[in-house]
């Protein structure tokens, strides 16, 4: 091998190298053959939404129009969009936007196209009106419409509660609860029989979380002003589930970590608050636990919601009327039937929540409870929630601070002043 | 270097056999030394493998998996077919392909040529640009990315391939590293007598320089070769999954609030079926063959 | 390759010596270095000189991402970035993580290429073998190292449970996570490292050795007084490659986190990085705050700036070949 002349070895490198950029400059110059008159819309999802068939039949209703998709990872998605809106280009035609993260882009509402211009007050009465609200900027552009909701109940494992002698029966559990602290309180009379390394929640912040989606105002009041630190109903919040805590009650996981998914599979928890679409995440985590879990009213009475998302249309799509008519046609009603049926993601529209088609749905991996109804009637419950643009930094910063007394690295006490130093640090 | 003009010492045979054995044999220690670290180094690649020929509840186990499971065509099967994962995993393999290979090529060839002016070349200068060239790497590369992508839509690249292959083209890492050979590597001795045979510059680099430095050119190469494959900051940002590279098109397949990981690292497994191709074909060329320097005594 | 490669186009060149005018020799000596190494400094004047001097104007202003409306604000930035803890907090975790990463490290990637510049069978699947880390994916290192260092699942803390030692939490402490990361840039860089020095060890003559082996040098004595100061360029480059890389560290963090939004490097922040909190402040949170992090970044830069040269000192002080 070695035996090739060296200078020939090294013409061979020239040529490939040659042969290298004669690739790339075509294809560079190779620009994808479509018709002139088609438009070309790109759609940009984090996670799958469950849109394929709809695209189809969006585009043989309009047969000028092709739809692609990408889809990115949350994370990168959100920060991406970001990248773009800032720099000016590479933003999709469609984006969707989860509500964590709608309040940081509503509070730049020129950067995205205010579908009022397309009928969106029209449709207003569609959505629940805290959904819809989310989406409105403060000036009142209408920057997205919304797509599904996390309406919240509480997932429990029935053999578990059975071994430490709480009821089974979802109607009896739901009635353990109507109260936060008498969440807590269930927990209490968990653990004194519970199975050894069992605890009665996962984590503390998925708790706290929806505790505090059910207080308004949380932390910012109606005009925008962030009241975190001084808010008393969040600070009690932060101590009811300290008291669990304290009661041994929690299990110190992250949200979506390893060793949660993995606790999911090991019975490491007896109760998660469940949004609709946590139903699919346990049945691929656990799917060995088919029939154990069931479904009961989430605490407190008042709903709650956990994710849910929205599509907007950036300016800088080329292309704003069809990519504003698609969105109005992802999110009308028969679209987001078709989206439950698929993926079992909840619609945020009243009419479809209180039509048979959810009201009637069951979940056989869930014991067969009626998911549909219990979702439906939490979303229905849920009064409206003010978001503030640092809302997804404040949340971090309490599950950090939830993570370092689960960590026994800190009292609760001091952690809640780190706590509001983040705050503070953070959002001003 | 001045023990390096002598002419070729002529020892006998045995004796030469015999002090070679004595510093060039692997003891059984060495052995069992390297093949941990083989085993070290293989096993996470191992274990995506074993992840990826399963389904994905099979991750979640406890205690870990450890032996392959059934599911590895399904997961192929699946990773290819843009109905479930809206990916052109072809064109993610095929434009890594291309633009790992134009980088590494033009990193060796153009590092090789800045590296040997540092190193043996005399000009005004040349301190101060060379502490240029290395300071270059000092800047973190976050941020950089927001005015990249700036150039990148003025030069309307955005979403092409020029505008992940361009920036790389030459780097200062690549720069350094053949400098720093071409130092010790490359007798003084021997460019000075092509000089007096009345070579010019070039003909030194392509003759007397370019073959002594083939063992850093291979390892720069592949190293260049492979970390470029691996790049996923600048692509994600300045490409999209409809042109994608591979690690694009990986991220694409980690989407969603359920992570399918036995479907992404089956998409790790196949984006890395060309690089160890390159390896097993190559490998031999490269790594094993990695000859003694064009000097001897 | 033998000498007598050089002297076929050295043949034409003596034929050609006769037609080339000195002007032009001059000129090509002159000349050629510039020439030589312009494309580096083409494509860095093209797309890097740009982003340096963005990014420099930019932390004087307090740019948010997402605002194109900035003010000048001179070197405020900076003089908060004295005060703040978290940055304080950043660099001290990076220097740490730094130095428990890149000692060992690169001691072992010598000891690796030595080992791997001996007669050894199978010589090239044991190189190649060390390049593995480097193939694969990041999801997958990521995904292993976390879970080879959980509390509960993980197998360190089972054979540490076996040998009777209390089972630690290496992601939530400050030195644990510090040292599993470490273990994790180890395992990435090690081999990389080594293949660099091994192809610097081939460049080494046999002659030196059995010069040294004659003089009754056992093969320990011949690498340090053969080996070493023989590729002190090469070990010179590995260390400040490293000390940028290390001072840099943000993919290992990252992934390490098991809460990747925002950033934050633990629920304490103990093994966020400075680039990691430069990311934070950028892109992670909602605060975009683009002239903050830029300062962020500028000081990142003096810090290794100092540290290399620094690192540069000391390496040099092998004993060099001329020695």
């Amino acid at each position: 091998m070695s035996r090739i002349h060296p200078r020939r070895r090294w013409n061979v490198f020239a040529a490939v190298a040659m042969a290298g950029v004669i690739g790339i400059a075509l294809l560079a110059t190779t620009a994808s053959a479509t018709r002139a008159d088609t438009i070309t819309l790109r759609v940009s999802l984090f996670g799958d939404f469950g849109y394929h068939d709809l695209y189809q039949q969006y585009m043989r209703s309009h047969p000028n129009v092709e739809i692609k998709e990408e889809i990115q990872d949350y994370g990168t998605h959100h920060t991406q969009l970001a990248q773009r809106l800032a720099t000016g280009a590479g933003a999709a035609d469609i984006e969707a936007v989860e509500v964590g993260f709608i309040p940081q882009f509503t509070a730049i509402p020129t950067r995205f196209v205010d579908l009022r211009q397309y009928g969106a007050t029209a449709l207003k009465g569609r959505w629940l009106p805290w959904k819809y609200q989310q989406a409105v900027a403060r000036s009142g552009q209408v920057i997205g419409l919304g797509t599904d909701v996390g309406s919240l109940a509480i997932c429990y494992r029935k053999d578990l509660f059975a071994k430490a002698g709480l009821p089974t029966n979802r109607d009896q559990v739901s009635k353990l609860w109507p109260t936060w602290d008498g969440y807590i309180a269930a927990g209490k009379r968990f653990m004194a029989k519970a199975p050894k390394g069992v605890r009665f929640f996962d984590s503390g912040s998925n708790v706290y979380n929806a505790l505090v989606a059910q207080i308004s105002p949380a932390y910012y009041d109606a005009k925008g002003k962030l009241i975190a630190a001084t808010n008393p109903r969040v600070k009690a919040a932060w101590s009811t589930v300290i008291r669990g805590w304290q009661q041994h009650q929690d299990a110190g996981l992250s949200a979506f970590s390893t060793n949660w998914n993995t606790g999911f599979k090991t019975g490491k928890f007896a109760t998660v608050t469940c949004p609709a679409w946590m139903m699919g995440y346990i049945q691929g985590q656990a799917p060995a636990t088919k029939g154990k879990w069931d479904i009961a009213a989430v605490p407190g009475g008042a709903g709650g919601n956990w994710g849910g998302s929205f599509l907007a249309v950036p300016t800088q799509s080329k292309n704003q009327a069809v990519a504003a008519d698609l969105v109005k046609f992802l999110t009308n009603p028969a679209s987001q039937l078709y989206v439950f049926k698929q993926t079992g993601n909840l619609p945020s529209q009243p009419a479809l929540l209180k039509s048979a088609a959810v009201q009637d749905f069951k979940n056989p991996f869930f014991s067969n409870a009626p998911v549909g109804k219990i979702f439906a009637t939490s979303a229905l419950r849920l009064g409206p929630q003010i978001l503030g643009p640092h809302q997804g930094d404040i949340q971090n910063a309490v599950s950090a601070a939830f993570q370092r007394v689960e960590q026994k690295k800190q009292t609760p006490a001091k952690s809640w002043e780190q706590f509001l130093k983040d705050v503070k640090n953070v959002a001003g | 270097m001045s023990a390096v003009a002598q002419p070729q010492p002529v020892p006998a045979p045995r004796r030469r056999r015999k002090i070679a054995r004595r510093f060039g044999s692997a003891g059984p220690l060495t052995y069992l030394f390297l093949l941990v670290v083989a085993v070290v180094s293989a096993f996470p690649l191992y274990w995506s493998f074993v992840v990826a020929s399963h389904d994905n509840a099979a991750i979640a186990e406890y205690p870990p998996v450890v032996t392959p499971g059934h599911h590895l065509f399904d997961n192929i099967r699946r990773v290819f077919s843009s109905g479930e994962v809206n990916v052109a995993f072809w064109t993610a393999l095929g434009n890594s392909a291309i633009v790992a290979g134009v980088v590494a090529v033009s990193v060796v060839f153009f590092s090789a040529l800045a590296g040997f002016a540092f190193a043996k070349l005399r000009f005004r200068g040349e301190t101060v640009l060379l502490v240029t060239v290395i300071a270059t790497m000092l800047v973190p590369v976050q941020l950089g990315i927001i005015p990249l992508y700036i150039e990148m839509i003025h030069l309307g690249w955005v979403n092409r391939l020029p505008a992940v292959i361009a920036p790389n083209l030459v780097t200062a890492f690549g720069v350094f590293l053949m400098r720093q050979y071409i130092v010790s590597s490359v007798p003084d001795d021997l460019i000075d007598a092509a000089r007096v045979d009345g070579c010019h510059t070039a003909r030194v680099f392509w003759h007397v320089v370019l073959p002594a430095v083939r063992p850093a050119a291979a390892v720069l190469g592949l190293l260049t070769f492979m970390m470029t494959w691996n790049d996923f900051f600048w692509p994600l940002i300045v490409l999209t999954p409809g042109n994608p590279t591979v690690q694009v098109a990986v991220s694409t397949l980690a989407s969603g609030y359920v992570e399918d990981y036995a479907l992404v690292l089956t998409g790790t497994f196949v984006s890395i079926l060309p690089l160890l191709a390159v390896f097993l074909v190559l490998g031999r060329q490269i790594i094993g063959g990695i000859m003694r320097g064009a000097v001897k005594g | 390759m033998s000498t007598g490669e050089v002297t076929t186009p050295a043949a034409v060149g003596v034929r050609r010596r006769r037609l080339v005018p000195a002007w032009v020799r001059r000129l090509d000596v002159k000349v050629s270095p510039y020439a030589y190494i312009a494309p580096f400094f083409l494509i860095f004047l093209a797309f890097g000189l740009f982003p340096l001097g963005y990014t420099a104007y930019v932390s004087l202003t307090d740019r948010n991402l997402l605002n194109p409306v900035s003010s000048f604000v001179g070197l405020e930035n900076y003089a908060n970035l004295l005060h703040d803890d978290y940055f304080r907090n950043a660099v001290v975790n990076t220097l740490g993580i730094w130095v428990i990463a890149t000692v060992p490290q690169l001691l072992i990637a010598l000891s690796l290429a030595h080992l791997l510049n001996t007669k050894l069978r199978g010589r090239t699947i044991f190189r190649m073998s060390v390049l593995l880390p480097q193939v694969t994916s990041l999801v997958a290192v990521a995904l292993i190292f976390t879970q080879l260092f959980s509390r509960d699942y993980g197998l360190i803390n089972y054979v540490l449970g076996g040998l009777g030692i209390h089972q630690i939490d290496w992601e939530a402490g400050r030195l644990s996570s510090w040292i599993a990361l470490s273990v994790m840039v180890t395992w990435r860089w090690a081999g990389y490292n080594a293949l660099i020095y091994l192809a610097a060890m081939q460049a080494i003559p046999d002659e030196l050795y059995e010069a040294a082996a004659i003089d009754g040098a056992r093969p320990f004595r011949q690498f340090i007084h053969v080996t070493v100061p023989m590729i002190r360029p090469t070990i010179i480059f590995t260390v400040i490659v490293s000390t940028i890389g290390g001072l840099q560290l943000f993919t290992e963090p990252y992934l390490f986190q098991p809460i990747k939004q925002g950033a934050l490097g633990g629920s304490d922040r103990q093994y966020q990085t400075v680039a990691m909190y430069l990311y934070e402040k950028a892109f992670g949170s909602a605060q975009f705050d683009f002239g903050y992090a830029a300062a962020i970044a500028w000081c990142l830069f003096l810090l290794i700036a100092v540290i290399s040269i620094v690192n540069y000192l000391v390496v040099r002080r092998i004993r060099s070949a001329e020695a």
